[in-house]
């Protein structure tokens, strides 16, 4: 919202508001609007771009001797330009090409030196005194354009009102000196009030204690003109009484269209607006004052549209395939929710957006509808949204205007175009209107009864009731103090104000929130608890990173192709309604798939040999529902290892991950086969079943799986043939990681014995290895400390049917020195036992 | 209807490892016939075209699978069979492995926090409407509530509205708030802050994602005043950045808060000079908060009467960035290990 602190001056002076709010100057000012009324994103001095500009009259003007559309003119500044070449009458000659130069017109004149404004900011063009076809010209005369005023470059600005020659163009407009205030848009998003003038005008003395009264004529129930000519005929039909609750209209005859005063097209400019027209530049500047939308309808367009002796106004929703001409140019066929504006044969607005093409108001027009209505916010976002119009309109119609300011802007608007542009009330005012008006129609929320402490307790103050009154009064709220309550009135524009809470916002802010006092709450004791989850999180991290592989953050959302790579089904996953990237199909149903797209562009980085992993969240459909009836979340932790192919590494790579899984987990693990069960699960999917296994604690929880991957995932996924991973469900770790078993140290020397089996090829090592552990434990003396482990496991190329595994015994007595012979013995009776067992024969 | 026996024929075929079962004639016969039918059957019949090759794809990769499959391997062993010593599998160098840049800065910002009092509660990544909207008193139509900025399910939920992937961790305050309504009747404060992973439907460039981390945090008591929420704050920041902080707030809006501010801090990196971090303005605007609004209490069931309380968010990305000098915000998903290995 950009407002211009020279306007809001001259209009709190002009309606006798309040006193200069600027007075404390503009630092303090720009710091108290930034704590207290929203932060200000940008602070533009605008006068800068009117430098040296002086207002000037024509005094002669003359053919150019060498060009047909050129003038040489004599102008008088008043001898405020110094240094420039003057003739005998002390006048300034310059050449104009613009068709309305003539005699006695006063003009902004740009002397050399000065920068044409419109290129301000752009390509700057400064001007100087040089020759055009043979002749000097001192500068030049402005168009309208050219002091960025509005679009016209059709002929020189003509200047109004009562301007000496020589004075300060910036200084006679209220530009220099000026300060227009950006203020963030987003902090006004409850207060429709602040999109105007007077509003943030009235914020500006609010929040230093400076007492402000609106303007007479803003009052719910103004006084309104009758009927002052023929009558034109008018009639409004609302159908939508939901999204328009109030839709007020009148017409005047014989209005003088024509370009606006000088005044109003600086006003305008100022804020960024380009002038038109004085119909539509009123209409604008209007509602810049009020924050409300007005619309300039010409009648005798809307009549001819109606078909017949009557204007008719209808408010509905579109027809199927029914499109508009809006005054942009663009045609649309507007969304089927749209509120629009028609007469009863054809669209001519949409209602609260813009206004159509077929019935602009132009410089033939003559009679005119105003329109001064009310729409829903909501509806009006979705219109502007769906059709990607954005107009000042729709930045205040969707914070909500208050219903209750409509009859009030009609007749300011109505008296101001009286005045300024002729024309007379032509019909009486319809105001169709559907409101709640139990409050008497003098604000739009139920008073607010509240304590002083009530207040001061939220805000840590302590302030006396009649001092929060005296903040309150200062915008314009009613206050009644009864013994410590209050009881607080909106006044009819504030849309905002329904609970205690937003009386207590209000208060804080006009007293300024940078001035409560500011400590910590007082805690006792109690510890915080940790989250258990995130703890183990970190300590998972924290481990996985020792084993040097390396954290990686991959998206929640994938697309379907990367599942479908991965061997996974989309119609397990929950599908994203919405998204704008194609990447983003999907919620994944495991972190594998994910963190394999990663592998191939690593390696091509030149990272032969890498482990990735990831903690996140995983989502399916057949996941079921938890008790609040959302989609469960399962907490994975995933990791892949991977080596370039030129690294020729030997062995499985699922080896590979196993070690990282059991460094880890750390407790012993229960590895089995990949049933075809299994497979129906996302998270077992991109497994190769006759290289992965599923992993459990030993003897207890499912931890999830391992492996390597399948062939059409590894081709489409570009692997590496050395790659492997697992997946492993991060809540089941919260049992057994952490955990330290210690275990006792003794002071005799332990005996450390190999025992070499031939097994059976197809005996998996596990079955081998437990049933040695066990024989172990069932013969080994008491009170010993063995430990079983892997030291070869051997198949030659010429035996299939067996293969050698050495196992490593360490073991030592808390009690005396074991000897070698003794643990031979144990040996032979493990190997008798595993002879009978498993058909091992030890070597 | 597509005729069931050349479906099952084609799906033989692909099931036989025939490559040649997608450029089938037969196949492409369905698709000319499609051309052929009257425009209301088509869609219908298209798609089960489409479903039928998707079948004969997944079919054909399920066969590629078991004819190009690996021999089997012993999953139950340390290690394979004949792997000579030296190349058995061995840990990385621990020297190169790391945590996320974006974890450790989030481990660090919850240690402070729990030292000052507050437990944690992580954030979901899919929600309902409810924790997302209704109960953080968006009115029905607010924008927020359109699909322009934040994702939503084609699946539905019980009252027949999109599951939507949360856009802030506020959606996690309902239930924070109910889970730990029993510490008031203790006599303790509701003291919680609530990490997560947030997501805005917007397009990529260097200073926008889609999916970012949010650290959301509540205070609620008797008592509680806008002048604690701001001495918390900045007490935590000072304890951030080790050092001596001026603070500020704007006004502002949310809907879950009344009054709400946006949070500014004297520059940390220039101690308000002006620097490339502030943009020049000696000021970071860091966080948005304000005291819950009495709607979102009383959605958790908590008595506005008797108790009030402070909420605030803010990116954790951002401080990652700023404190790194990160010039872009995508490299922390893009799992490239030349920038992840700098954070070892």
């Amino acid at each position: 919202m950009k407002v211009s602190l020279s306007t809001i001056r001259a209009m709190s002076k002009r309606y006798g508001c309040a006193e200069d709010v600027a007075a404390v100057g503009v630092g303090e000012l720009i710091d108290k609007v930034n704590a207290q009324l929203g932060g200000i994103d940008e602070i533009i001095a605008i006068g800068n771009k009117y430098e040296g500009i002086v207002i000037s009259k024509v005094i002669g003007c003359e053919k150019h001797p060498n060009a047909d559309k050129l003038h040489v003119c004599n102008i008088d500044d008043g001898g405020a330009v110094k240094s420039v070449e003057r003739d005998n009458d002390g006048y300034v000659q310059v050449v104009c090409g613009a068709p309305n130069v003539r005699e006695g017109l006063i003009v902004a004149w740009l002397p050399p030196g000065s920068t044409v404004p419109d290129t301000v900011g752009k390509d700057p063009f400064v001007l100087e005194a040089r020759e055009l076809r043979g002749v000097v010209s001192n500068g030049m005369l402005a168009s309208p354009k050219e002091l960025a005023l509005g679009d016209s470059h059709a002929g020189l600005l003509e200047i109004d009102g009562d301007h000496k020659p020589g004075t300060d163009f910036a200084e006679a407009f209220g530009l220099k000196d000026d300060m227009v205030f950006d203020i963030e848009n987003k902090m006004f998003t409850h207060r429709p009030d602040c999109f105007g003038f007077l509003g943030v005008a009235r914020e500006l003395a609010g929040i230093q204690g400076i007492p402000f009264k609106s303007p007479d004529w803003y009052r719910p129930q103004p006084e309104l003109s009758n009927t002052e000519t023929d009558e034109l005929e008018l009639y409004v039909r609302n159908e939508l009484p939901e999204l328009v609750p109030r839709f007020t209209a009148i017409a005047m005859r014989g209005v003088k269209v024509g370009p606006s005063p000088v005044w109003l097209q600086v006003e305008l400019a100022k804020v960024g607006q380009k002038s038109i027209n004085n119909i539509v530049d009123y209409t604008n500047f209007f509602m810049l004052e009020t924050g409300q939308p007005l619309h300039a309808y010409d009648y005798d367009k809307v009549k001819t549209l109606s078909g017949g002796d009557a204007a008719a106004i209808v408010v509905r929703n579109p027809k199927p395939g029914e499109k508009i001409k809006l005054l942009s140019g663009k045609e649309i066929e507007p969304r089927p929710g749209a509120v629009m504006i028609a007469t009863d044969r054809q669209l001519i607005g949409i209602g609260g957006v813009m206004g159509g093409a077929d019935t602009e108001v132009d410089e033939d027009t003559t009679n005119i509808i105003l329109e001064c209505a009310n729409f829903d916010m909501y509806s009006v976002r979705r219109t502007s949204m769906e059709h990607g119009l954005f107009t000042d309109a729709v930045t205040r119609f969707t914070k909500g205007q208050s219903p209750l300011q409509c009859l009030a802007v009609l007749a300011k608007i109505v008296d101001e175009i009286r005045e300024h542009a002729g024309g007379k009330v032509a019909s009486p005012v319809i105001d169709d209107k559907h409101l709640d008006e139990s409050l008497g129609g003098q604000t739009l929320h139920v008073p607010v009864k509240l304590s002083a402490d009530f207040i001061n307790s939220r805000l840590g103050l302590g302030l006396p009731a009649k001092e929060i009154k005296s903040l309150l009064k200062n915008v314009e709220f009613e206050v009644d103090i009864k013994g410590d309550e209050l009881t607080v009135t909106a006044p009819f524009w504030r849309t905002d104000i329904e609970l205690r809470e937003d009386v207590v916002e209000e208060v804080g802010r006009l007293y300024g929130y940078d001035h409560l006092p500011v400590e910590l709450p007082k805690r006792d004791l109690v510890p915080a608890v940790k989250d258990p989850l995130l703890t183990l999180k970190t300590r998972i991290r924290q481990t996985l990173a020792k084993t040097g592989s390396s954290e990686v953050l991959t998206y929640s959302f994938v697309h379907g192709g990367l599942l479908d790579k991965a061997g996974q089904d989309k119609n397990q996953a929950f599908q994203i309604a919405n998204a704008l990237s194609p990447e983003l199909q999907y919620y994944r149903l495991s972190l594998m798939p994910s963190l394999l797209d990663k592998v191939h562009g690593n390696i091509k980085a030149g990272y032969d040999e890498f482990a990735l992993f990831e903690l996140g969240k995983v989502h399916g459909l057949d996941q079921g529902a938890d008790e609040a009836g959302l989609p469960r979340e399962f907490e994975f932790t995933g990791l892949v290892v991977a080596a370039a192919d030129k690294l020729k590494k030997q062995g499985a790579a699922y080896y590979q991950a196993r070690k990282y899984l059991t460094e880890l987990v750390k407790a012993p693990l229960e590895f089995k086969p990949v049933g075809e069960g299994a497979q129906k699960f996302a998270v077992v999917q991109p497994y190769d079943p006759g290289r992965a296994a599923m992993v459990h604690i030993k003897g207890g929880a499912y931890l999830g799986i391992i492996g390597e991957f399948r062939t059409s995932a590894r081709q489409a996924l570009k692997l590496p043939k050395y790659c492997a991973g697992f997946e492993i469900d991060t809540t089941a770790l919260q049992k057994v990681l952490g955990g330290v078993h210690y275990v006792p140290l003794t002071r005799f020397p332990k005996v450390i014995q190999d025992i070499t089996l031939k097994v059976p090829a197809d005996l998996a090592y596990q079955e081998l290895f437990d049933a040695v552990q066990n024989e172990l434990n069932e013969h080994k003396p008491q009170n010993t400390l063995a430990e079983l482990g892997a030291v070869d496991i051997y198949q030659p190329e010429s035996a299939k049917e067996h293969k050698n595994v050495t196992l490593r015994l360490d073991i030592a007595s808390y009690e005396r020195t074991l000897t070698d012979d003794e643990v031979n013995k144990l040996l032979d009776q493990v190997a008798a036992a595993a002879k009978a067992k498993l058909n091992a024969e030890r070597v | 209807m597509i005729d069931q026996k050349l479906a099952e024929a084609l799906k033989d075929r692909a099931r036989t490892g025939d490559q040649t079962a997608l450029r089938s004639p037969e196949l492409k016969s369905l698709f000319d016939q499609l051309k052929t039918l009257p425009a209301e059957e088509r869609a219908a019949f298209g798609q089960s075209v489409n479903e039928l090759r998707q079948e004969l794809q997944s079919l054909l990769a399920g066969a590629r699978d078991k004819q190009e499959q690996l021999p089997p391997i012993d999953t139950t062993a340390p290690f394979d069979a004949n792997t000579p010593f030296d190349a058995r599998p061995r840990l990385l160098d621990s020297g190169q492995g790391s945590v996320h840049p974006l974890m450790t800065e989030l481990a660090q910002i919850l240690d402070i926090f729990y030292r000052m009092g507050f437990t944690a509660v992580e954030s979901r990544e899919i929600d309902d409407d409810f924790n997302m909207f209704g109960s953080l008193n968006f009115p029905e139509g607010h924008p927020a509530r359109d699909d322009y900025d934040t994702f939503m399910t084609v699946q539905k939920d019980k009252q027949n509205r999109p599951f939507i992937a949360p856009a802030h961790t506020s959606t996690m305050q309902n239930r924070v708030l109910k889970r730990l309504k029993p510490n008031l009747e203790k006599g303790e404060p509701i003291a919680a802050v609530i990490p997560g992973r947030v997501f805005r439907n917007e397009d990529l460039d260097a200073r926008h994602e889609h999916t970012f981390y949010q650290l959301e945090g509540v205070y609620v008591d008797k008592g509680v005043n806008v002048g604690h929420l701001i001495a918390a704050l900045k007490t935590f920041l000072q304890e951030y950045y080790g050092k001596e902080l001026e603070v500020r707030t704007n006004p502002f809006y949310f809907p879950f808060t009344e009054p709400s501010f946006e949070f500014m801090l004297s520059c940390p990196f220039c101690d308000k000079k002006g620097c490339q971090i502030c943009s020049q303005a000696g000021w970071i605007e860091l966080l948005g908060c304000g005291m819950i609004h009495p709607k979102v209490l009383h959605a958790a069931g908590i008595d506005t009467n008797e108790y009030t309380g402070f909420a605030w968010g803010g990116g954790i990305d951002r401080l990652v960035m700023m404190k790194y000098g990160v010039e872009d915000v995508r490299y922390f998903h893009s799992a490239r290990l030349d920038f992840l290995r700098q954070f070892a």
